[in-house]
């Protein structure tokens, strides 16, 4: 789905924590937002899922205004920097949570959301975790069970906020391939936030460079290292 | 292999007199007292036991006892959780004061809290006229020792419950919406469900101290026997009588509820910590 | 599509409506006046009904002024026994691994869960003058039970845990590095004792004994049975209200209790500025 931010921006009290930004993110890309923190990378993306309000501006899905959309409503599929895996729920409750908090008319029957948690089970590659508790997992699967959770809802867009910032450095590695296989498979609008440079350019296909709240280049990986547009992406990138 | 050690080798001083103090006053103050009833109770016998316990009016006022407990306990554990998400979530003027005054049940003496209380909802009192008129008794009544047990057990689940609402992460709420939920389903399913422990915990505090109470509902009670008379204050009557015996048996019977209570107590939080890994 | 400009009424993921908001607050704001600010009221209403003079005059006779010292004696022997106990408690079970720990802390909860009565009875049975060690002690001139060390072992009994359930937290938490990188430096004992470890829980210490003072003061159900209820000899603060109260002194009854209710509410201010000032040295669950 195509996603465009228009002129959004976010005051908290007397700080800006984004001055008016615009972005167009094509349908299917994957996309970064890199910067330090601070830098409202995580604000537009909260804004994005409908957890947070701009105080100006407009968001588009597919052209439709979403703006006023409440986070119900948005279907994106979220993956929180902590998980937030409900810990008294199975890691199969935990997936088939979305389904089961459907209204009863367009709650899918029982089987149906079994064979829906047993797919993305499969499709994350731990098909035999689904009656552990998240306390009895790993870090890299729990991160992988979170975005089995994201994926339940048929979301219209995954966004991911610091998705392997928890993690160790090997996990971390395998993980990016997990990520952009599942991007690759779905088709999904995917966009995630990260403050590691290496990461922003080995997995998306576009990066957003943020700093102070403002978009500082916008570019595929290779011509953002090749032409940094301002001194701040120079010197952040090299970093 | 073998099993550990009684006490571990420790570089800490004070191993003895520490250990000392604790085992020689833990006995004189608490375990040779309570051994003291035990052995009483031994010395009478079970049947004689049963028999003090199975006369209609002792029966009546464990029962009485343990019944009012029971909905105090219950109001408390709705009342205090609602509490307990008020003060932490909400941003109201008067705040403090709510929160401080939620101890104030911990701190006042019972028999205040007994005099207090039965002032206001006598049939003469500010409450208790109003009750009046509507043709409803409260003092002297069931329901006024309801309500002197509702006031001496209201602190405990709000008190345990609290800390778990601090603690939630604003995350988990954020990712239940997220997945679509409403938030009438957010809190059924996500947020009720992580006040459990702790909040049956405080419901097995408020009840064990509701059972064990005397101070606070022997004004208000009216104690009419088979009607309004506590367990405890059975206990008072036969001691007044000098029938020890008869003391010691209803003593021991309230002592197995409140052992039961406490091994409920430490049976719920040994769940929950397997379950959950917290408690 | 619409201007920018168009107001939308955005509502937080995380929060109720505002309508349910407002429902709560009210209903908790409601029972907790009814409940608790209430009978608050109701004491000092009553203790002035007919006015200060009255209410004043009724502390001064003899009866009221001996139960005030007796409950301050009571509560001066009883508090630093149980304060004593509970950082020698604190100290054997933080600082030591032994077999039995769970239980021994198991153990000095116990009185929480017993019926202040039953803990009365428990000690009249004891040391009453039908039992074996009451009766050699009345034998020889010193009885316990109706006499000033049953009340003080029955306020024991039921106060017991406050101080070392305080502690224990704390202790768990801060750990034994300090005190022993102090012994490693060749202080005593006591010195460790004195310099390390109570500097870093006396918040705690205090938050305790608070509690136990008030509880001390305060107590009924165990006293009233071990007390006799003997006038000016034995009849603590709220016993003497109950006697008061009894005999339709209202007044009388209602200033004394009014004595109690603000030492309770002073109480109360002292633990709230310490969970404001000293949340970090407290044990976790006073952190508000």
């Amino acid at each position: 789905m195509h996603i465009e931010i228009d002129e959004i921006s976010k005051q908290f009290g007397v700080t800006a924590a984004l001055h008016p930004v615009s972005l167009a993110i094509p349908s299917g890309a994957l996309v970064a937002l890199l910067g330090p923190s601070g830098s409202g990378k995580t604000t537009l993306l909260r804004i994005l899922g409908g957890l947070e309000f701009p105080t100006a501006g407009r968001v588009l899905f597919a052209g439709q205004d979403a703006t006023g959309l409440t986070v119900q409503e948005r279907r994106a599929g979220f993956v929180f920097q902590s998980y937030a895996l409900f810990r008294h729920m199975t890691v199969f409750e935990n997936i088939a949570y979305g389904l089961n908090a459907r209204p009863r008319a367009t709650r899918p029957p029982k089987a149906e959301i079994a064979r829906r948690v047993t797919k993305l089970l499969e499709l994350i590659q731990l098909p035999d975790i689904g009656a552990r508790y998240p306390s009895q997992l790993s870090g890299g699967q729990r991160q992988r069970v979170a975005l089995a959770r994201a994926l339940a809802i048929e979301p219209r867009m995954l966004l991911l906020d610091e998705p392997f910032g928890a993690l160790d450095a090997k996990v971390r590695k395998e993980l990016r391939q997990g990520l952009r296989d599942i991007h690759d498979t779905t088709g999904l609008t995917t966009v995630f936030v990260t403050h590691d440079q290496e990461e922003a350019m080995e997995l998306a296909d576009m990066v957003v460079v943020m700093s102070m709240g403002r978009i500082e280049q916008i570019g595929k990986p290779a011509d953002i290292r090749a032409r940094p547009a301002t001194d701040f992406v120079r010197t952040f990138i090299s970093a | 292999m073998g099993r550990p050690p009684l006490i571990h080798r420790s570089p800490m001083p004070g191993l003895g007199i520490s250990m000392g103090i604790t085992l020689t006053m833990l006995s004189l103050v608490v375990l040779l007292p309570i051994g003291a009833l035990l052995l009483k109770g031994a010395t009478f016998g079970l049947g004689n036991i049963w028999d003090v316990v199975n006369s209609e009016r002792t029966w009546a006022a464990l029962f009485l006892s343990f019944r009012l407990s029971l909905f105090a306990a219950l109001f408390n554990l709705v009342f205090g959780v609602m509490l307990a998400w008020v003060l932490v979530r909400y941003r109201f003027p008067g705040r403090r004061l709510l929160d401080a005054a939620v101890d104030l049940p911990f701190a006042l003496p019972t028999a205040v809290a007994g005099i207090a209380l039965t002032a206001l909802y006598a049939p003469n009192g500010a409450f208790g006229q109003l009750a009046a008129e509507i043709g409803w008794r409260i003092a002297y009544t069931q329901y006024g020792i309801f309500l002197a047990l509702v006031f001496v057990g209201l602190p405990f689940v709000t008190r345990t419950v609290q800390p778990v609402i601090e603690e939630i992460e604003r995350e988990v709420e954020e990712a239940s919406a997220t997945l679509g939920a409403s938030r009438a389903y957010t809190i059924r399913r996500v947020i009720l469900p992580m006040l459990t422990p702790a909040a049956l915990t405080g419901f097995a505090l408020s009840l064990a101290r509701a059972v064990g109470e005397y101070g606070s509902v022997i004004f208000i009670a009216g104690n009419i026997p088979l009607v309004t008379e506590i367990a405890p204050l059975l206990i008072v009557i036969q001691l007044e009588e000098f029938d020890y015996d008869a003391a010691a048996a209803i003593g021991i019977a309230m002592l197995v509820i409140s052992f039961a209570m406490l091994l409920a107590i430490n049976l719920i939080q040994v769940w929950s910590r397997r379950r959950i890994g917290y408690v | 599509m619409s201007d920018a400009t168009t107001p939308i009424r955005f509502r937080s993921a995380t929060e109720e409506r505002p309508l349910t908001r407002w429902l709560l607050v009210g209903l908790g704001a409601v029972g907790m006046s009814v409940l608790v600010f209430a009978p608050l009221i109701a004491v000092f209403a009553e203790a002035l009904r007919d006015g200060w003079f009255a209410a004043v005059a009724s502390l001064g006779n003899r009866d009221a002024q001996s139960a005030i010292k007796l409950t301050l004696l009571i509560a001066a022997i009883a508090v630093p026994l149980n304060a004593a106990f509970g950082i020698a408690a604190a100290w054997f079970i933080t600082k030591f691994d032994f077999r039995g720990k769970a239980f021994l802390i198991t153990l000095i909860d116990l009185p929480f869960s017993v019926s202040p009565v039953v803990a009365g009875l428990c000690i009249v049975l004891m040391f009453g003058t039908n039992s074996l060690v009451g009766g050699w002690l009345v034998a020889n001139g010193y009885p316990i039970v109706f006499a000033l060390p049953g009340i003080v072992l029955a306020t024991m009994f039921v106060t017991f845990p406050f101080v070392a359930r305080e502690l224990i937290p704390v202790m768990i938490e801060q750990g034994r590095a300090e005190e022993e990188a102090a012994l490693t430096l060749g202080a005593s004992g006591w010195r460790t004792f004195w310099t390390v470890t109570l500097p870093n829980i006396r918040w705690a210490l205090l938050y305790g004994v608070l509690l136990c003072n008030a509880r001390a003061m305060g107590e009924f159900g165990a006293v009233a049975v071990v007390s006799g209820k003997i006038r000016g000899q034995t009849a603590t603060m709220p016993i003497t209200i109950e006697m008061l109260y009894n005999e339709y002194l209202s007044v009388a009854a209602f200033s004394m209790a009014a004595v109690l209710t603000v030492l309770a509410l002073v109480t109360l201010l002292l633990k709230t500025a310490l969970e404001l000032r000293h949340a970090d040295q407290l044990a976790a669950t006073h952190r508000h």
